[in-house]
């Protein structure tokens, strides 16, 4: 008890009474874990207090303005309006923080942002780097629609392991089409992304740092060796579906070589034991087929084939779509075919009956997956998400999770976790919970002098991270005023889509990067800077003639300060401090041309690492 | 041990420090009880940076036909029709329509058992750029971006590793990090998009230094190492801005002749800029033909793309010889594996990895010299078969590279640079 009134003497009378009623050591198992602001501050009493046991201080919570622009960012993807930067300022409510929470999750913005997240997350990885060009149109729509209609997160789930068909305009195809159907892909990118695990080390041999063996790589990959992509060519070139294929389709020449001996035995008419192609004559396949062997297995160049020499002749390519079932190959003998293996998901014991038919597979696993009993589809999830809010995951790198890992507060964790999961995996439940933890809602500037290089505790203040490129294109919409389309490529088709030439592909490839990726190996580019700092889309919008947002701002206002906190307001999202307002008045002072000077404020701004950071 | 590891990486990401250096050395020397091997290796690395060695690669996008390059089959059905051409050196024959590389057969070394087991664009141009098969989840460095961030002059103003053309898979820096992100040049002659200034030179560095000190304000409000970052990225990016060097990209002023030499393709121009920027201090650079895929019409295909490519590579290596820099630079021909021996019924030839040819000039290599053959039908690897991480090795080998230095991937699994295979003797000695 002595610790509810340790938290009573903190929270005062009221945050006291939250907690026990929230508590689920008060509450047992009726803890109302739909309540997100109940969860949150439990998740934020569970950090703060291991913060503190580690002796360290806590930032304080960010100014309006940073929580103002920190939201946005990662909510709807963008930096606010001034407009909206205004409204909220004069907001008297003092529980405005959650309403604007709650308004902006309901947005569709809020949808199509977290949907070119997980485009990003699925296409960054994808062994053919054609599918992201051909199909993220598609994979945008599907998953905005399911995040604005807030799809349980074990139905997207389910959806991008069992699809099956076309893959235009059927974004739940993303996973399957991104790696070509091949099993030992898709099998690694399915527990990495909703697992956090890295099983796919266990390839070539057990895991070197987990618990994972080679074999249960494999029989995870057992799942899936009756799907494939093909390619239909009767309705246009690049049109591609997945396919299940439930019939053993034994090629031509793996159907004819599949007994030498016998081969041989019925053929061979003059006794020399060996085949000539005198007596494959009217055979049929073999008849065709007979040159291609003699190309391949003919090794003393007799143009007769003997059993041994057939035995040699590698299976030709492609040879696995032909099998119903999975061979885990062996590592002595890559040609060879390899071990049988059963399909068996690696965090369960129970067998899986054998020669189940594609879909039946992949709902099976799909099943395994998104159990509530398996703890990982949770925290993965939650992970994610948290990390990039926050800038910094429980686990890190966000999907390098597994029970060998130790996480930054665990209990912290395993709490949103569980409660994500009695919530049924409720997404916008999690984005809700999240930004209404203090831990979200804290400012970056760290509580205590930190050493050059050293990382603070983590969530003791919050971190700033890089933009993602989806960010900085709509927000750099957002500041030049343009009312465009935030996919700026919707209307462009043809060509120049496929190749990638209109203005928002463009960017993209300049600013993409891997949302997996740790933010500590996020430093930009050469060419991203080049484009900051040289391109005439940027030169355009920092000019304070014509029709651009510097040009009316230098229109509306006449006295140097309102100009200056003007363009801050609108790149930057806040005042100037008054440090930076000197400088900028000397440094108007120092020119010999007002515009040029605030066009130079005004690039410098938008050249700022500030800019491109979500702070 | 794993805070030595941690230096170690460090040490390779962001290349030679001394400070880290001497840093790590006391760690290892802690760990190991001496001087560790990777520390020679590191102090080796240093040594060669000065020494400015370097690697061009010629890549043929789409997987060139052997019959109808350096492995031609002029005796047999397999062949095509296609005939075989004398060379500078008795005894070599190539496939006509390379007359120009003929004549400088001297340098180069021809190997015609190359053989690996990926029969998919992509999946094999990944294996021929990292050494690794993909694996979606682990994202392996190109060979030369390991190259690059071993051997690089750190204080090059322009990038060290460039792609002439569109970029292709797995040639990319992966888990090192966006210093060994090839810089992509689309088109070559000209300087880079966005590298030259809208304002003027005074106005640009008035700006620059606004920049610095605005940023100082986001810097103390918790924004340090992302503002660290960014002036180090822009550092980089407004050195090259300003860099005399940046002309490199620039062809303009190289004498008629020789770019007529080269050819007026866009391939001749991008092998012209390949020696205009190792010489200027760039370590790697990657010029990329496309067109290479040819399903049918194989023969006439090949003799459009041969009247680029043969001109351009003619007279990049005769170039660099004139110019002392052949023994230095590494010239590397190749595409992702070899074309089906059999003609098919559109008269073009299909996928082959099994038995497909490459050509190395440069770099130290012997020269005049044919490595490997196929059987007279061209369908199999009759001896020498060599696979793609003896050629790695090779390479690295010719840049006195340790191709067994590990970087470790962000999960933690130490990869070598090279995986297994053997250095090709026949090359160097």
């Amino acid at each position: 008890m002595c610790h509810y009134i340790r938290q009573w003497k903190r929270f005062g009378l009221l945050g006291f009474l939250v907690i026990v009623a929230s508590s689920p050591a008060m509450a047992g198992s009726n803890m109302n874990y739909r309540n997100h602001v109940a969860v949150a501050q439990q998740v934020d009493q569970l950090i703060e207090q291991n913060i503190k046991e580690k002796g360290q201080p806590i930032a304080k919570a960010a100014s309006e303005e940073d929580f103002l622009r920190r939201l946005s960012l990662d909510l709807v993807g963008r930096i606010p309006s001034v407009g909206e930067m205004t409204l909220y300022s004069l907001d008297p409510d003092p529980l405005k923080r959650d309403k604007l929470i709650q308004k902006l999750i309901d947005s569709e913005d809020f949808a199509y942002n977290w949907a070119t997240y997980w485009n990003d997350v699925l296409y960054s990885r994808a062994t053919d780097s054609r599918a992201g060009r051909l199909q993220s149109r598609d994979f945008i729509n599907w998953m905005k629609e399911n995040i604005e209609t807030n799809k349980p997160w074990d139905e997207v789930a389910t959806e991008l392991i069992t699809a099956i068909g076309d893959v235009n305009g059927n974004g739940a195809t993303a996973l399957i089409f991104a790696h070509q159907g091949e099993p030992k892909e898709i099998t690694a990118e399915v527990t990495r992304i909703f697992l956090g695990i890295q099983i796919q080390c266990a390839n070539c041999h057990d895991h070197p740092t987990d618990t994972w063996t080679r074999e249960q790589f494999h029989q995870m990959a057992a799942f899936f060796p009756r799907v494939a992509v093909r390619r239909n060519r009767m309705k246009g070139f690049n049109v591609f579906e997945v396919v299940s294929i439930d019939k053993e389709r034994k090629s031509n020449a793996q159907d004819i070589l599949n007994n030498p001996q016998r081969l041989v035995r019925t053929l061979d008419k003059n006794g020399d034991k060996k085949i000539s192609r005198d007596e494959v004559q009217g055979k049929g396949r073999l008849t065709r087929l007979f040159g291609r062997f003699l190309e391949l297995g003919d090794k003393n160049g007799d143009q007769a084939l003997t059993a041994e020499e057939i035995q040699g002749i590698p299976l030709p390519g492609g040879t696995r779509r032909a099998s119903t079932e999975y061979y885990m190959p062996d590592l002595q003998n890559p040609t060879a075919r390899g071990t049988l293996m059963q399909p068996a998901f690696f965090l369960r014991e129970e067998k899986v009956p054998s020669g189940l038919k594609d879909a039946e597979r992949r709902a099976l696993l799909a099943k395994y997956v998104t159990d509530p009993d398996n703890p990982w589809f949770a925290k993965a999830f939650v992970n994610r998400i948290w990390s990039e809010m926050l800038g910094r995951g429980f686990y890190s790198p966000v999907d390098d999770m597994g029970p060998l890992r130790d996480a930054e507060h665990e209990q912290a964790i395993e709490l949103l976790s569980k409660a994500f999961t009695q919530n049924g995996y409720d997404t916008k439940w999690l984005f809700r919970t999240i930004a209404n933890t203090a831990a979200y809602q804290r400012s970056i500037v760290a509580p205590s002098k930190q050493t050059d290089g050293d990382e603070p505790v983590a969530f003791a203040c919050a971190t700033p991270t890089r933009l993602r490129s989806e960010q900085i294109f709509a927000s750099l919409l957002e500041l030049s005023g343009l009312e465009m389309n935030r996919d700026g490529a919707s209307e462009v088709r043809g060509p120049a889509r496929r190749f990638q030439n209109d203005p928002k592909s463009k960017f993209t490839n300049l600013f993409n990067y891997d949302p997996s990726t740790p933010q500590k190996d996020l430093m930009g580019t050469i060419p991203q800077s080049l484009f900051m700092m040289n391109s005439a889309i940027i030169d355009k919008m920092v000019s304070a003639s014509g029709n651009g947002p510097l040009a009316r701002i230098v229109r509306k206002y006449n006295d140097d300060t309102d100009v200056i906190e003007e363009i801050y307001l609108l790149v930057l999202s806040r005042e100037p401090s008054k440090r930076e307002m000197e400088i900028c008045q000397d440094y108007l002072k120092k020119s010999n041309s007002r515009n040029e000077a605030f066009e130079d404020i005004m690039w410098s701004l938008v050249n700022s690492s500030e800019f491109i950071s979500k702070r | 041990m794993n805070s030595t590891w941690h230096e170690m990486i460090n040490m390779t990401r962001h290349g030679f420090n001394r400070r880290r250096f001497l840093h790590t050395v006391s760690a290892a020397s802690v760990a190991a009880g001496t001087l560790g091997f990777r520390d020679l290796i590191s102090l080796q690395a240093e040594e060669l940076r000065k020494r400015h060695k370097a690697v061009i690669v010629l890549w043929m996008a789409g997987a060139p036909s052997q019959m109808e390059t350096f492995d031609p089959k002029p005796h047999h059905e397999n062949g095509g029709g296609t005939k075989a051409i004398g060379t500078s050196v008795p005894g070599i024959q190539v496939a006509e329509g390379w007359e120009k590389t003929a004549q400088v057969m001297q340098h180069c070394n021809i190997i015609r058992s190359m053989s690996h087991k990926e029969g998919n664009h992509r999946r094999a141009t990944y294996q021929l750029h990292t050494g690794y098969l993909p694996a979606g989840s682990v994202k392996h460095p190109s060979l030369g971006a390991n190259i690059t961030s071993q051997i690089a002059d750190k204080d090059l103003e322009i990038p060290s590793i460039v792609t002439v053309g569109r970029g292709v898979d797995g040639g990319g820096a992966g888990f090192l990090g966006v210093n060994y992100e090839p810089f992509v040049v689309s088109q070559p002659g000209s300087i880079p998009e966005n590298s030259a200034p809208l304002v003027s030179n005074s106005r640009y560095a008035k700006r620059l230094n606004l920049l610095g000190k605005l940023q100082q304000e986001f810097s103390d409000r918790g924004g340090r190492t992302v503002v660290q970052n960014q002036n180090a990225i822009y550092g980089k990016a407004s050195r090259m801005v300003q860099s005399p060097s940046l002309q490199a990209f620039n062809t303009d002023d190289e004498p008629e002749s020789l770019k007529s030499r080269y050819g007026n393709s866009q391939f001749g121009k991008g092998c012209l800029l390949a020696r205009r920027l190792i010489e200027h201090g760039v370590t790697y650079v990657e010029v990329v033909s496309n067109g290479w895929d040819t399903h049918d019409n194989v023969f006439d295909r090949v003799a459009t793309l041969a009247s680029q490519v043969d001109p351009a590579m003619a007279a990049l290596i005769s170039d660099l010889e004139d110019r002392g820099m052949l023994d230095d630079t590494l010239v590397i021909w190749m595409g992702e594996f070899g074309r089906t021996p059999k003609v098919n019924g559109r008269g073009g030839r299909d996928h082959y990895p099994r038995a497909f040819n490459a050509m190395i000039a440069g770099g130290g290599t012997k020269g005049g010299q044919v490595i490997g053959s196929t059987t007279p039908d061209g369908t199999r690897v009759q001896d020498r078969p060599i696979a793609v991480n003896d050629l790695f090795r090779s390479i690295c080998h010719s840049l006195e590279i340790d191709p067994e230095l590990e970087h470790m991937s962000p999960l933690g699994r130490p990869m070598k640079i090279v995986d297994g295979g053997e250095v090709i003797q026949e090359l160097f000695s």
